[in-house]
């Protein structure tokens, strides 16, 4: 097996995504915008984010009206629907104050906010901090970023720290709409402050990025899928949006995607963008469907990539005949027309150069499956390259277009029996009545393979050699190699 | 950067009833029992508080079963409810490694070096020894008043608790299996011969169970019930009676003529010398059938050379020292030619544990009849005497909490950081873990020597898909 180790398809010396592992410490930025501006000698150097926070005393108004534990609690208490939910997610303000409910209206039942608060300051008392609770097939997970307290009662098979990752996504979508600098200010100044007054919209974003973190491998292994195209067309996409932005000051990063995968990304030189921030930026593109027939502009703070400010985003499809999404990040909070500028020469450029017939037709084809490229063993894979953060896999086949969260769930147990953080493993097998599973974490990449139930270690072996070198032949369609800058 | 790991330890342990409705100022009055006494009240209360709290809000969501444990950055909590409305907890502080960067000292927790389902077995078996000997806790209340049921588990606790072995504690606790020695026909029938005659000549001993050393070669009483009493002798009666043996060796001796038979029997439990001995002195008494129907026995212990003979007698027989002198005289003789017999006959035919050091070591059971073999552990005393490294106990623990997740039948092969190879194979309700280490193994050569393994140790046991 050791000899397969050299191919690792996908591998490229220079990636725009950080390179990352999932259970890692998630408050760690990657960079500084304060740098960026400095960097580029702007005139806009004010910290933009105390008048922010300045502002917002304006509006704090005495919003602290009482949630009154009535007997409505008892509504949802019994009601067996709700409690059917196979994970309910709730986010509290560290003084215990409702802030989001995956299920429910969460006034409903102010008085469970009120325990979970309380578990956590009891515990935090002892100079601890809670992490869960276990209760026969039901988990609840607790995570206490400060100022807020995010909580999952979970009866998915996910574990502990696979639910920790998830809540921790739900604060990162609440810190891009708000910056992790603004929200600890507001809490700062009042601590009872009903958070839900600045969150209006933002609620939809979250149920959607929950729902999307469960169906998408791609936040399991930390990482993006790119939309398969020829090395030369996508180099021509790059080099379109490089072209066209070459006149514009403290663009930070633009981004194609259609679908929910990658089309190119180009960055700021020595920036990069960090896996956890891409998915908040397609959970916002998937789940806001007014993106489709206007041009947008909006702040947006990048958690990974630096908490305390926001970037501003410049956000639309590409035209009518091609659904595909086009961001543009600066720093300049008013560079919204030569942005719409900058997108209308893209889309000139990219028409004239056929890219968009290119990005329609790999669109339009169906992805093949794992019996159409030659592989019957084989059902279903992740190949995911470490250098880059992309991942790759076939489309669904049977069994699991059927239950594919048989699927995901398999994936989402080997990834974390790989990671497992004090007991790590290089490479699992595994097989039971219903399927076989190999699992492989090498420097390079890792690979996990779902095989026929009887395949023996000889053949699982044999398979995953060959398609390491099928992936190896077609890497440069299916990744995107280099990582261009403006 | 030094390093310098602290094992995991117990912060404490008490035992309280939620349903005992008290008023603000007397919530001290649910506590029955708490450990360690340094606590105080207050302390005491805000515990039992905490987890009456976890418990009723852990209960609103409607789980599968009562929360059975709490985990925080530096400790994990676990909860058993042995029987209604009482709870055990059990609070053990994380093991962890004090590491120094830059002058200043960190501890890094490590939460997955413990897992629940160990001390979850850790906890149920500390309430099973208790039943054991003291009965139900519900059964004691009902019968005399709580200040009983305290002063019964101060006693027993505070004794109980000083044994454990926490640091050790693995995989084997989960299993808390029996180890059998299987015997040719002769051997067993003359053991089947010496219980029958004694079940028929004394029909006040209503079951018997025969042990050789750890080995147990017949249990009359039900299996629930012999598993606990089988860690009782092997963890602690037996290795203390040995201990005073080694000591100045009250092994009676019968200098008698050479023609008669020999006799090296002796109680252990009961009057150990019966010529001196004046009176019967302290027997044990033990509850049995708990579940079903629950019942006491008086528990007596004999043994000659390395067999070992659990006698339960009825608990309203009047035992007088004339009994345990016929006894004495009708086993001695019989055992000590039996015991030396399967002496005899396991140094000729069950091969040593002896395997070299390197060679691959498994552990096996079969929840079916609570059947273990272990080659990983050296012993049967939990000292952590293993012979393989313990990372990969603790990978056969990973295997063993999430087999639910592997159906009925599935087979499990794992390559760690550390080039060790550990294979789980489940089967219905047989497990079966090997560690393997051979660190230039490719995964078929792995697979290849399981299968030897597997045609060697488990003969005849079929494993599913193999």
């Amino acid at each position: 097996m050791a000899s397969n180790c050299e191919v690792e398809p996908g591998a490229a010396p220079e990636s725009a995504l950080v390179t990352t592992d999932s259970y890692e410490n998630f408050q760690q930025m990657s960079s500084s915008l304060e740098e960026i501006k400095n960097s580029n000698f702007t005139s806009s150097t004010q910290d933009e984010f105390l008048d922010n926070c300045n502002n917002i005393d304006s509006d704090l108004h005495v919003n602290c009206s009482t949630v009154s534990v009535s007997s409505q609690d008892e509504d949802y208490i019994r009601d067996e629907e709700w409690l059917g939910k196979s994970k309910h997610i709730f986010v509290l303000s560290s003084a215990g104050k409702p802030i989001y409910s995956r299920y429910g209206n969460e006034d409903r039942f102010a008085s469970y906010f009120g325990i979970m608060q309380a578990l956590v300051s009891f515990v935090q008392a002892d100079d601890d901090s809670i992490r869960s609770m276990h209760a026969g097939d039901t988990k609840f997970v607790f995570l206490f970023r400060e100022p807020l307290i995010l909580v999952a009662v979970s009866k998915t098979e996910e574990c502990t720290s696979q639910l920790t990752a998830q809540l921790n996504y739900v604060f990162n979508q609440i810190a891009s709409m708000l910056t992790l600098s603004r929200l600890v200010k507001i809490y700062e100044q009042r601590r009872n402050y009903d958070l839900r007054r600045l969150l209006t919209g933002v609620e939809r974003l979250i149920d959607h990025l929950l729902d999307f973190s469960e169906q998408e491998p791609a936040f399991t292994l930390g990482a993006v899928q790119c939309l398969p195209l020829t090395s030369s067309v996508r180099d021509a996409i790059s080099s379109a949006i490089v072209q066209s932005c070459s006149k514009i000051k403290n663009l930070v990063f633009g981004i194609l995607l259609a679908n929910n995968q990658l089309i190119t990304l180009v960055r700021m030189k020595k920036y990069c963008i960090h896996p956890h921030d891409l998915h908040l930026i397609f959970n916002l593109v998937q789940a806001s469907e007014s993106l489709k027939t206007a041009e947008i502009w909006t702040p947006l703070c990048l958690p990974r990539f630096d908490a305390s400010g926001f970037l501003y985003g410049h956000v639309s499809y590409l035209a009518e005949d091609c659904q595909a999404c086009l961001l543009l990040l600066t720093v300049e909070r008013d560079a919204f027309f030569s942005l719409s500028e900058a997108k209308q020469r893209i889309v000139e450029r990219l028409r004239r150069g056929n890219c968009l017939e290119a990005i329609n037709e790999s669109l339009n084809t169906k992805e093949e499956t794992c019996v159409d490229i030659g592989f019957p063993e084989l059902r279903h894979y992740l190949y995911k390259c470490k250098s880059t953060a992309q991942f790759h896999q076939p489309s669904m086949g049977a069994p699991y277009t059927i239950n594919c969260k048989r699927l995901l769930d398999l994936y989402r147990r080997a990834h974390y029996r790989l990671h497992c953080p004090t007991r790590p493993l290089k490479l699992l097998f595994e097989r039971t009545s219903e399927d076989a599973l190999l699992a492989w974490d090498t420097r390079g990449f890792e690979l996990y393979a779902i095989l026929e139930p009887l395949t023996d270690t000889g053949n699982a072996i044999a398979t995953v050699g060959r398609l390491l070198n099928w992936i190896k032949k077609r890497e440069d369609k299916l990744f995107q190699l280099n990582a261009p800058t403006f | 950067m030094t390093t310098n790991k602290i094992e995991v330890e117990l912060k404490n342990f008490f035992i309280f009833n939620s349903s005992w409705d008290s008023k603000e100022g007397e919530e001290y009055k649910k506590v029955l029992y708490y450990y360690p006494p340094t606590d105080e009240i207050n302390t005491q209360v805000n515990n039992v508080g905490l987890v009456e709290a976890i418990i009723k809000f852990t209960g609103n969501f409607k789980p599968n079963a009562p929360v059975n444990s709490l985990h925080t950055q530096k400790k994990r909590q676990l909860y058993y409810q042995p029987e209604e409305n009482y709870w055990m907890v059990m609070t053990l502080n994380l093991p962890h490694v004090a590491k120094s960067r830059n002058g200043s000292t960190v501890n890094e927790y490590l939460e997955e070096d413990v897992h629940d389902t160990v001390y979850e077995a850790v906890l149920k078996q500390a309430y099973l020894m208790y039943r054991l000997f003291a009965g139900t806790f519900c059964s004691t209340e009902k019968k005399s008043d709580v200040s009983h049921l305290r002063n019964k588990l101060e006693h027993f606790f505070s004794a109980y608790l000083k044994t454990l072995k926490l640091t050790h504690c693995d995989i084997l606790n989960v299993f808390a299996g029996i180890h059998f020695l299987p015997l040719d026909k002769q051997n067993f029938l003359n053991v089947q011969c010496f219980i029958n005659s004694l079940e028929c000549n004394y029909p006040m001993i209503r079951y018997v169970s025969f042990l050789f050393n750890d080995s147990l070669i017949w249990s009359g009483i039900e299996p629930n019930d012999m598993q606990i009493i089988y860690q009782y002798l092997i963890g602690t009666l037996l290795p203390a009676h040995m201990e005073t043996e080694l000591q100045g060796g009250s092994i009676p001796r019968n200098p008698l003529s050479p023609f008669a038979s020999l006799h090296y029997g002796r109680f252990i439990t009961g009057p150990s010398n019966l010529k001196t001995a004046g009176s019967v002195g302290k027997i044990p008494k033990i509850f049995l059938n708990n579940e079903t129907n629950p019942s006491v026995f008086y528990f007596i212990v004999y043994r000659a050379l390395s067999s070992t003979v659990c006698l339960f007698i009825d608990g309203e027989t009047d035992l007088s020292l004339h009994l345990f002198k016929e006894l004495d005289e009708f086993m001695g003789p019989k055992l000590s030619s039996i015991a030396s017999d399967i002496a005899e006959y396991c140094t000729k035919h069950i091969t040593s544990t002896n395997t070299p050091d390197g060679a691959p070591r498994f552990i096996y059971f079969n929840k079916l009849n609570l059947a273990y073999k272990s080659t990983v552990h050296l012993d049967n005393r939990q000292t952590g005497n293993v012979a393989c490294n313990k990372e990969s106990i603790k990978v056969m623990a990973d295997m063993n909490a999430k087999r639910a997740l592997m159906g009925h039948a599935g087979e499990t092969i794992v390559k760690t950081m550390n080039d060790y190879w550990i294979v789980g194979k489940i089967s219905n309700l047989r497990e079966f873990y090997i560690a393997i280490q051979q660190k230039n193994a490719s995964l078929i050569d792995i697979s290849d020597e399981v299968k030897k393994i597997c045609d060697t140790e488990l003969k005849g046991i079929f494993f599913h898909p193999m």
